[in-house]
């Protein structure tokens, strides 16, 4: 018990001392501005949690942190760097926005369907860079990054040509209200039941990783890849597939913000859902749980953000600011170390991959 | 033989100024002390060997000379003047210069490059290659060091490599050198060459001190000796006034145990066999060469040699997890090169590996994680694609406390067991399902006196049931004591074969130098 | 024919002002890399500084303060990369994002703050261009390369300036081996968190020309990411270049072109998107068929620790 306690102890200090320094320097930027920190703060829980509107913002900005937080997760746990979450989601979300309309026939029985095919689209568009770094030798970091945009010029030129709605309004044509994601109701505005989906999603990612056969590969890769290939567990493939279904998560969560949130896809789509899911992951230690409690942070902040620039002029991006800050120590093992000693380096494990990208 | 080569290779003597002296040194990480007040002294001239067994304290206390450690306490005096020495550069700003046991060397620069790093010549502010060659070309000159400035080290052998690191020194005027177990990746050959360059050195009034555990090797270079046990200096010896015995007793601390207890066993069917086996290096090189070998049901046959001739890949390709460029292996009589490792192990095949941190056991898994490692899929913990972590953890807590794993955790993560407890997990794992045939490379690698016992025993055991046991080793005595037939290795094909019975030191070690009478090719 | 050879000047011109903030941010990447810290936050350094510049030209009317203001925060920033990657040991490709997503957001904040609005600034005094006389003159050409912005005038120092630090310098040389084998570095005396941060903070620098060419030598305001991913072509620039200066800014004028090219084709040729996609297949491209780990320095994105 004691040691299931430290662990969640020791879990908990990485993310806990990143929250701090940001606050404390956006504390400090706030001054600088002539505000009062405490009522920006107070103003930017409110916004996030202070009203049942504000909670459904805070919904909606989550859920698709916690997709892109487990593709980042996923791959992160079979010691691979997955930036191509961006890309990935617009693969899903383009997906969606194709199949949503032409499966629209089928009526409330698509989504399913739908959201399988972003699974898929997501699936393949990840198991790029997996291929290529697991039989051509190149770098996941770059091509996952070079793959973002590539997907993003893809979604642009499918949405603004094929897949354009008829007249000037830009985007891909809505699909029908009927397969749209349901609402939550209950005052909660435009939050749906996408956030079902998002935490079911975290449970599978939990369940792969530590109670599946391909899990128990996927995190030996991870952090001995001398030790599986030892017991005859295949790099590549793995490799490959830790990628792909890190796709896929992110994938899915394209989907569930075209069928929950929009309705249809049109750029510019979402910016820094991908890299913000890097934060999210690391934040949460590339745990499914930690995944869902960085996911629901970095979604409280964006949404109380505006409240906070209403209420006290505090711009809003602030919040883009104090997510950067944290993403910026979260890592930072030094920093823990001048605070509690050496014993920190174990706390870390986990949380960095000690490769470099030439070897 | 070894008073002779002493005293005409070396010129210092007693009597000869000191240069060096470290004074009452002791040095504690958390509650080890790796050094506990330790003294010695260096005279001008001389080869003053550092002796003692892995973890004896010799590496810490060179690194407390260059400065890479700092001493809790204790003094150092170079040329009769107290040093402090807080960085490498202090140290070689004294004239301490070290060849570390793994070189840090830079494959993509030229030698002359790697060699001026940090004290470049310069021209007008910018870098002077020119020179830098020319001085390089003088102090290979100087010293008989045939290598070539313009050449990058990525196209070097090792023993041209180590050379370089000796010339970075000389380049910084070291008058002190301190070589850490240089020998350790040389051939034979490369080592004479070595040693004569160093007795160059000393005849030119430099002073060394050569780190080691070959106790064989000091008594043919040296000038003193001092042995270092437990992270205490046992005593400093002139080389002309002992043998090999006695510093053995020094080093270890008891009488040296040679022979292991063995029973005769019959020994039955070869069951590993291995035809014609090329194999590739990891840079595809080839590393094993038309190699042809047979272990039999209840032998155990050892495979001795010097490091990096081919063993690992040896192993690898048996154990199915390196492909074979060519050839053929048989389990049991069944042709399984085409298998994989795990296809392997379902036969029957056990593997220890060499590098138990990087391949026998996952670190960050825990026991119980580690001790599924190779069976996670077997039915036994698993169902359809889940796993079963309870079996698992009751499946380890068994093999855990058959094998005197401490602590016998099953939760305890594999990284914060000691060497020689990791290593008997691995065994564990690998002997407890009952394997027909077992591959065990370097399995005594870095673990304690005890944890070695333990493990002999075990591997006895083995061959007491009737199992083929292929045991590679880069420890002869080992090899010695525990074979019943050795085969010798070098440049990735087998040498010698014999049995253990008329295998002598000498003829092992000619062998493993290549340079055997029955090996015509060698000597082409 | 006559349209193709009056078009060969604009299109070169276009080249070039795309390829500049290209050649210093991959310049930048350079240094950074070859001392074994991973910059993908090039990006980000672009973006602050292009912003720097702005600011600085606004509060004093100049456009030269706007470059030493620019060039500040790209050294600032640089070295906020540098102290998380080499002191605090963070890791390099998530401060690397953070200092882009610190660089969006925080010029966001600014821009409220500072100018009391979002999106554009105000006009600035900006780089103009400033013909050479004689080499100007040069049929076809010669308006394209020699009646540029002074920036671009630096841009073209730069390249030959960069290769002879790193080939021809004992500080080069230095910062090769750093991003090799630090260790030997570290052996040979010379200590490797100073080479990395001097290696991380001129990467710094270049990326801040390279950005406040963007806002003052393109245009003469800044706007809400402006860099638009500028930072990233750098980062495939470096790579399709192999690490290499000459090589760098060879890529960097090969994805300018690319994009020069994109005003050029008729839409229904080739859709704009595809032609903007192209740095990025050919970088992969490249990392795949060297298989990527023969060309990067070794120790790159590697934090070094001594014992």
């Amino acid at each position: 018990m004691r040691r299931i306690l430290g662990g969640i102890g020791g879990a908990l200090v990485f993310p806990m001392i990143a929250i701090l320094i940001a606050f404390a320097i956006g504390a400090v930027i706030i001054l600088a501005t002539g505000n009062n920190p405490a009522a920006a703060y107070a103003a930017l829980a409110k916004g996030a949690f202070g009203n049942p509107a504000a909670i459904g913002r805070t919904i909606v900005n989550t859920t698709p942190l916690i997709f892109t937080g487990l593709a980042v997760a996923v791959a992160f746990r079979t010691g691979l760097f997955n930036i191509g979450g961006e890309g990935q989601f617009y693969m899903g979300a383009i997906a969606a926005a194709f199949l949503g309309v032409s499966l629209g026939f089928l009526g409330f029985a698509a989504i399913p369907l739908v959201l399988i095919g972003c699974v898929l689209a997501g699936f393949l568009w990840g198991s790029l860079p997996g291929i290529l770094k697991a039989y051509f030798g190149a770098h996941e970091v770059i091509t996952t990054i070079m793959l973002n945009f590539i997907a993003i010029f893809l979604t642009a030129y499918l949405t603004r040509v094929p897949l354009a709605r008829e007249g000037p309004i830009p985007g891909t044509e809505p699909v029908e209200a009927a397969i749209r994601i349901p609402l939550l109701g209950l005052g909660l505005g435009r939050a749906n039941l996408g956030i079902m989906i998002a935490l079911l999603a975290a449970l599978v990612a939990y369940l792969l990783l530590w109670r599946t056969r391909r899990g128990f590969e996927l995190r030996a890769v991870g952090l001995s890849p001398g030790a599986a290939n030892y017991a005859g567990m295949g790099i590549g493939k793995n490799t490959v597939l830790a990628l792909a279904i890190g796709g896929a998560f992110a994938g899915v969560g394209g989907g569930v913000e075209v069928l929950g949130v929009y309705g249809n896809m049109d750029l510019p789509f979402v910016r820094n859902i991908g890299f913000n899911g890097i934060g999210v992951a690391l934040l949460g230690r590339n745990h499914p749980v930690g995944v869902v409690l960085g996911a629901l942070l970095f979604g409280a902040l964006a949404s109380g953000a505006q409240q906070m620039q209403f209420d006290t002029q505090v711009p809003l991006d602030l919040a883009s600011v104090l997510l950067a800050v944290i993403l910026l120590f979260v890592t930072a093992t030094k920093i823990v170390e001048l605070i509690l000693g050496k014993r920190a380096r174990e706390l870390v494990s986990g949380t960095r991959l000690e490769r470099g990208l030439g070897s | 033989m070894s008073e002779e080569q002493s005293n005409t290779g070396a010129t210092g003597t007693a009597e000869s100024p000191v240069v060096l002296e470290m004074r009452n040194v002791t040095k504690t990480f958390g509650p080890v002390k790796a050094n506990d007040d330790i003294s010695l002294a260096l005279h001008r001239g001389e080869i003053l060997g550092l002796l003692g067994e892995n973890g004896a304290g010799k590496s810490t206390l060179m690194k407390i000379l260059y400065g890479l450690y700092k001493p809790d306490s204790g003094t150092i005096v170079v040329d009769g003047e107290t040093a402090n020495i807080r960085d490498p550069k202090d140290a070689v700003s004294r004239g301490i210069g070290m060849v570390h046991q793994h070189f840090t060397l830079i494959p993509r620069l030229t030698v002359a490059e790697n060699i001026v790093l940090g004290a470049e010549p310069r021209k007008n502010g910018t870098l002077d290659m020119n020179r830098a060659i020319r001085e390089t070309e003088a102090l290979c000159e100087r010293y008989g060091l045939r290598v070539d400035p313009r050449a990058r080290v990525a196209n070097i052998s090792v023993g041209v490599q180590q050379r370089v690191e000796i010339l970075k020194t000389l380049y910084r005027d070291a008058r002190i050198l301190v070589l850490d177990e240089p020998t350790a990746v040389l051939t034979p050959q490369e080592t004479e060459d070595l040693f004569s360059v160093l007795k160059e050195l000393v005849a030119d009034g430099l002073s060394i001190i050569l780190i080691t555990h070959k106790l064989g090797e000091l008594l043919g270079v040296s000038d003193e000796i001092t042995i270092i046990r437990d992270g205490k200096v046992v005593d400093t010896v002139k080389t002309a006034e002992t043998d090999e015995g006695a510093l053995a007793r020094l080093m270890v601390g008891r009488e040296v145990l040679l022979s292991v207890e063995r029973d005769a066993v019959e020994t039955g069917e070869p069951r590993l066999v291995a035809e014609n086996l090329v194999v590739h290096s990891s840079t595809d090189a080839e590393a094993v060469r038309s190699v042809d070998l047979e272990v039999r049901a209840g032998e155990i046959l050892g495979i001795a040699g010097v490091d990096g001739n081919g063993q690992v890949e040896l192993a690898e390709a048996l154990a199915g997890t390196r492909p074979v460029k060519s050839g053929t292996v048989y389990l049991d009589g069944e042709d399984v090169t085409k298998l994989g490792s795990a296809a392997r192990q379902g036969r029957g095949l056990a593997y220890v590996p060499e590098d138990r941190s990087h391949k026998g056991l996952v670190q960050d898994f825990t026991l119980s994680e580690n001790n599924a490692l190779k069976t996670y899929d077997d039915p036994l913990f698993s169902k359809w694609m889940f796993i079963l972590p309870k079996a698992m953890r009751r499946k380890a807590a068994e093999n855990l406390e058959a094998y005197d794993v401490r602590p016998p955790d099953p939760d305890a993560r594999a990284g914060s067991l000691s060497g020689g407890n990791q290593q008997k997990a691995i065994l564990a794992r690998e002997l407890s399902g009952d394997p027909g045939v077992v591959i065990a490379a370097q399995p005594t690698r870095g673990v304690d006196v005890g944890a070695i016992e333990f493990i002999h025993r075990q591997l006895l055991e083995q061959r007491a049931q009737g199992k083929a046991i292929l045991l590679i080793s880069l420890e002869l005595e080992e090899v010695r004591s525990l074979s019943d037939r050795i085969l010798v290795i070098y440049d990735g094909k087998i040498v010698g074969d014999m049995p253990a019975a008329e295998a002598s030191d000498e003829k092992l070690g000619l062998l493993m130098a290549g340079r055997g009478t029955d090996n015509e090719e060698e000597s082409a | 024919m006559e349209d193709f050879f009056g078009s060969i000047g604009p299109i070169l011109a276009a080249t070039i002002r795309n390829a500049t903030p290209l050649v210093f941010a991959a310049l930048g990447g350079m240094f950074s890399e070859r001392s074994g810290v991973v910059n993908i936050g090039l990006e980000g350094l672009m973006l602050i500084s292009a912003f720097a510049g702005v600011v600085g030209a606004f509060l004093s009317g100049s456009a030269w303060i706007g470059l030493l203001f620019a060039v500040g925060a790209g050294l600032t920033f640089g070295l906020v990369h540098a102290v998380m990657c080499v002191t605090f040991e963070a890791d390099q490709i998530i401060s690397g994002t953070a200092i882009n997503l610190l660089a969006l957001g925080g010029t966001g904040f600014l821009m409220v703050i500072v100018f009391n609005q979002g999106g554009t600034s105000p006009d600035v005094e900006k780089f103009s261009p400033v013909a050479i006389p004689l080499l100007s003159q040069i049929p076809v050409i010669g308006q394209a390369l020699f009646d540029q912005s002074l920036l671009v005038y630096l841009m073209y120092a730069m390249v030959p300036i960069t290769f002879f630090v790193l080939f021809r310098t004992p500080f080069g040389l230095r910062l090769r081996a750093t991003g090799e084998v630090p260790e030997a570095v570290d052996t040979a005396g010379v200590s490797v968190t100073r080479m990395r941060y001097f290696g991380v903070a001129l990467s710094g620098m270049l990326a801040a020309l390279g950005g406040v060419y963007l806002s003052m030598g393109i245009l003469s305001s800044f706007s809400e990411n402006m860099t638009g991913g500028r930072g990233f072509i750098a980062l495939a620039a470096l790579i399709f270049g192999r690490w290499h200066p000459i090589g760098a800014a060879g890529a960097a004028l090969l994805f300018g072109f690319a994009q020069a090219l994109t005003i050029r084709v008729p839409p229904e040729a080739v859709p704009n998107e595809f032609i903007q996609m192209i740095p990025y297949i050919l970088t992969i491209v490249v990392l795949a068929g060297f298989g990527g780990r023969a060309i990067a320095p070794a120790a790159v994105g590697k934090p070094y620790r001594k014992e």
